[in-house]
């Protein structure tokens, strides 16, 4: 259902105001959400001044700075630092986004930092995506052909290899289906842009052979047409991949029958 | 058990773009539009009451209020007309790279106006 307002124990509160140490004369001030699930308090905004002369151009770095230098208790999750595993989305600036690869000089004023968008938080900036992942199980993210192992490459024409541009190099950081207001109302039934753009990668892949099935099972009111084309996950990809355009024919499939 | 982890905050924080504000904006208008209908279908009746009742409803129209409930109604059809021939041409699996949403986003909002003063000019006879 949609529910506009925070539930009560998810209000945000005032928090900390870490003033600079350092002395620097470049500073910028940075906005972190932070929830402690060991204090039973509600979430609050703390404030980080930050020394930006020695400080790296990623919103990352500034993160990694802040846990180094100001405040160990910060959690985030984090891992390549190259924009390739996904781990470290959150909201910066009001937009979904890698903070390995958003630079925070694109940020202007005060840098606000949060979880990804609609989660329950496990602590600070890391939200539980396990309701994601399970739906991603769902539609069964792998290839599926009766083909018996004769030890010779399963092989894909060109043309059809090229189909799966687009698709293949989703990171599931899980970006597009937070920024999704359809998915915050009906994220326990709609698939959401993520999950379903991987159901597309795999129901246009010309070696697998359960296509109709595919299909079909993702055929559904709620699963598929909660989509209403607002287009807000092609607009957070960090990877500039095109969900909407996904979903889009996965809906077009169905409709010609293909 | 129940999770009492907090909610991370959403559209408080979410930043609006051309597309998302449209998208609400159709919602929003579609609803205003069945209204629009049954009061058009309201003032069609009338005129089975005979003329006092056409009359009065005329002279409704005719005021300050009704000649902006007449032009907001215009205007709510004509953007929601353009922005559903925007949906049409996604739903044929065009216009989804984010460069052309955005213009046709635009095309559909700046359009909506230009429709919206064209059928007043046409409508006075003024063209």
């Amino acid at each position: 259902m949609v529910q506009i307002n925070l539930p009560e124990n998810s209000k945000i509160q005032k928090g900390e105001y870490y003033k600079d140490k350092t002395g620097s004369k470049n500073i910028r001030k940075v906005n972190v959400y932070r929830w402690d699930p060991s204090t039973g308090e509600k979430p609050r905004i703390d404030t980080y001044e930050v020394d930006m002369n020695n400080c790296p151009s990623k919103v990352l770095d500034l993160l990694n700075k802040i846990k180094n230098e100001i405040d160990p208790s910060l959690a985030y999750r984090r891992s390549c630092s190259h924009g390739v595993c996904g781990s470290c989305a959150m909201n910066m600036d009001g937009k979904n986004g890698l903070a390995c690869t958003k630079s925070h000089a694109s940020i202007k004023g005060d840098i606000n930092i949060y979880p990804l968008p609609h989660l329950k938080v496990l602590k600070d900036l890391i939200g539980d995506l396990s309701t994601l992942f399970k739906q991603y199980e769902s539609i069964e993210p792998w290839l599926k052909n009766s083909k018996k192992d004769d030890g010779k490459e399963n092989i894909q024409s060109r043309k059809d290899r090229e189909k799966l541009d687009g698709y293949y190099e989703c990171i599931m950081c899980a970006c597009c289906s937070t920024a999704c207001p359809s998915y915050w109302w009906n994220g326990d039934k709609y698939l959401g842009p993520a999950v379903l753009l991987q159901a597309y990668r795999w129901i246009i892949d010309s070696r697998d052979e359960e296509r109709k099935e595919r299909l079909k099972k993702v055929a559904d009111e709620l699963k598929l047409y909660r989509c209403h084309t607002i287009m807000n996950c092609t607009n957070a990809c960090p990877k500039d991949l095109n969900p909407a355009k996904a979903i889009a024919e996965i809906k077009k499939m169905l409709a010609t029958n293909y | 058990m129940q999770n009492n982890n907090p909610l991370s905050p959403h559209i408080q924080i979410y930043n609006w773009n051309i597309s998302s504000l449209i998208s609400i904006s159709h919602r929003i208008v579609g609803v205003i539009n069945i209204f629009a209908l049954t009061l058009i279908c309201f003032w069609i009746v009338a005129i089975f009451f005979g003329g006092t009742t056409y009359e009065i409803i005329q002279r409704i129209l005719e005021s300050f209020f009704g000649k902006f409930l007449v032009i907001g109604i215009t205007w709510s059809f004509s953007f929601h007309m353009l922005s559903e021939i925007r949906h049409l041409f996604w739903d044929m699996g065009y216009g989804f790279e984010l460069k052309i949403s955005k213009i046709t986003g635009t095309v559909v909002i700046i359009g909506s106006f230009i429709l919206t003063i064209l059928i007043y000019l046409i409508g006075r006879q003024l063209i």
